[in-house]
């Protein structure tokens, strides 16, 4: 079968920093990975360069057996691509509603057209409502992301991720600073979406999100150290010697 | 939303009544300046404020059409033909200046339409044998459009009028459509955009050939109102002009560079015929708005309006 996601001895150096050393890793199509390591492991270099944010040195990276390095980002996201942020970045004027229209206009033909009222595109809107509701925001939609707080606005991040109704997604901390009840939230969440989403998930905090993962890489200095289900990880000695401390 | 579309009426009404009301030719002329103006920042506010892209090199999108329009009346084709290719002229080097352009983003797009820019207006300046140099052109007659006559002040008014109309109707769509959805996503988090299957690059070019488009519009309508176009009507101190009619009426607003085409318009061609220091008058109503406004008079005045509005409203709630 192929890999949904498949990454091969990818590099990539920040002058005389290597931020990613010979990385590979496959993730097969429905699969839960996650991915962890201290800070500076290279986790969001990573995912940078998967989305296509940053441009590695060398490597590969193939969605479903297609090689996604030639192509600009907003292509990827066409394949099947999506992500959150670790460091939001949304549009904080904006309804909550209209952060998720423009994810689904990002896919849409109709993020061209200059004539028609956007405002009278009545399904997009009703769409984005769905994915809202959600996440559990159903009640916020008409509020603007300024007014929101920062448990809100991660679940946005997952709404928009959502409803674009991605085959990858690649989530960066998404329980990063949210309290044990927003990350129950969000683990339910997780667990409710459905298996031909393959999904990748970064966690610097490895036991808030060992439920979630079937296999797990562990990245330490921009190399997998470690990789495998997870016992097999957890019970490796050098995830404690890196990551867990003795 | 009903109570702007009433002002919207009356305040077009009021526009459509200048001429009836104000009986100076002089006035009237300085009217549908005004208008030429506000297209002019109203198409350039696309790229500002809409896209957060600050191009010092709109005027030469005047220049171009201007030129053009000119060059091939002089060469026997009909006003219709003219003004149809010159603005297909000044709109593809609108493409081609955006591919140059949007190479760089923030200061560096702003140095690269300065220097295109100040090439067209090199080029106009140099040219002799085409442009005429610093004497510049002569066009030699208005249109008559559907054989209407515009060569009174009045009638050249109302087709001014009718052209930005028009205009703003086509720029109003575009601001609230799905693509202006876009491009002003594009202007706040290009990133992210571009993470959510948007072509920032495509969006920010497409702007820019829309922005070039009405700004060719209004050169030809500045060629018509002037029957003539110099190097002087593309320097860069009109380009920066426009720049600032913009920001001083609040460039986040579509409505915004209209009031500042107003005011600069007139600061310009009235006060500096009772005062001589005029150029200081309009450093002070910058300073002034600046500090006061700081994102323009559209948006201050709006600002206030509400902040006056709520007490009344809590007070009827009480």
């Amino acid at each position: 079968m192929t890999p949904a996601l498949e990454v091969t001895n990818l590099n990539k150096r920040f002058g005389g920093l290597p931020a990613t050393k010979q990385v590979s890793l496959s993730v097969m199509p429905g699969e839960r990975r996650l991915i962890i390591g201290p800070n500076g492991a290279g986790k969001t270099t990573l995912f940078n360069l998967i989305t296509g944010d940053l441009t590695p040195d060398a490597g590969s990276v193939k969605l479903f057996g297609q090689e996604l390095l030639q192509l600009p980002t907003q292509q990827r996201v066409h394949l099947g691509l999506a992500r959150t942020y670790q460091i939001l970045t949304l549009f904080p004027k904006e309804t909550l509603c209209h952060n998720v229209v423009l994810a689904l206009l990002g896919l849409s033909q109709m993020r061209w057209n200059v004539w028609t009222f956007l405002s009278g595109q009545r399904h997009l809107y009703d769409t984005a409502r769905e994915a809202l509701a959600l996440v559990g925001l159903g009640a916020s939609a008409e509020r603007t992301v300024a007014e929101t707080s920062y448990g809100e606005r991660r679940r946005l991040e997952m709404a928009m991720a959502l409803a674009q109704k991605p085959k990858v997604l690649l989530l960066d901390e998404p329980l990063a600073g949210l309290s044990q009840e927003e990350r129950q939230h969000v683990r339910d969440l997780l667990s409710r979406v459905p298996r031909d989403v393959t999904i990748v998930m970064i966690e610097h905090d490895m036991d808030s999100a060992l439920a979630f993962a079937e296999r797990i890489t562990l990245l330490h200095y921009g190399e997998v150290i470690v990789e495998g289900t997870r016992a097999q990880v957890v019970a490796d000695p050098r995830t404690k010697e890196v990551y867990l401390g003795d | 939303m009903r109570r702007n579309a009433i002002v919207a009426v009356a305040i077009g009404l009021a526009a459509i009544a200048v001429p009836l009301i104000i009986t100076s030719e002089f006035y009237v002329n300085l009217a549908s300046q005004v208008l030429i103006y506000a297209l002019l920042a109203v198409s350039l506010n696309l790229l500002l404020g809409y896209g957060g892209m600050v191009s010092l090199g709109h005027g030469s999108f005047v220049g171009l059409a201007s030129y053009a329009a000119v060059l091939l009346l002089n060469a026997g084709y009909g006003q219709l033909p003219s003004a149809t290719l010159a603005i297909l002229f000044s709109t593809a080097c609108g493409g081609l200046f955006g591919l140059l352009a949007l190479r760089a983003s923030g200061i560096g797009f702003l140095m690269i339409t300065l220097a295109l820019g100040q090439i067209v207006w090199g080029i106009a300046y140099r040219a002799n044998t085409i442009t005429g140099g610093d004497n510049g052109l002569r066009y030699a007659t208005r249109p008559h459009p559907f054989g209407i006559d515009i060569d009174g002040a009045a009638s050249f008014y109302w087709f001014t009028l009718i052209v930005f109309a028009v205009a703003l109707f086509f720029i109003w769509r575009v601001t609230r459509s799905p693509f202006g959805a876009s491009l002003q996503g594009a202007r706040d988090q290009p990133r992210r955009m571009r993470m959510l299957g948007h072509n920032v690059w495509l969006i920010q070019w497409v702007a820019f050939v829309l922005a070039s488009f009405w700004g060719s519009v209004a050169g030809l309508l500045y060629v018509y109102y002037n029957l003539f176009i110099s190097p002087h009507a593309i320097s860069l101190q009109q380009s920066a002009e426009v720049l600032l009619m913009a920001i001083l009426g609040g460039a986040s607003t579509l409505t915004g560079p209209i009031v500042g085409a107003v005011i600069i318009t007139l600061v310009k061609n009235v006060v500096s015929t009772y005062f001589e220091r005029w150029n200081s008058l309009l450093g002070a109503i910058f300073v002034v708005v600046i500090l006061f406004m700081p994102f323009g008079i559209v948006p201050g005045v709006r600002q206030l309006w509400h902040r006056w509005r709520a007490p009344k409203k809590l007070e009827r709630a009480a």
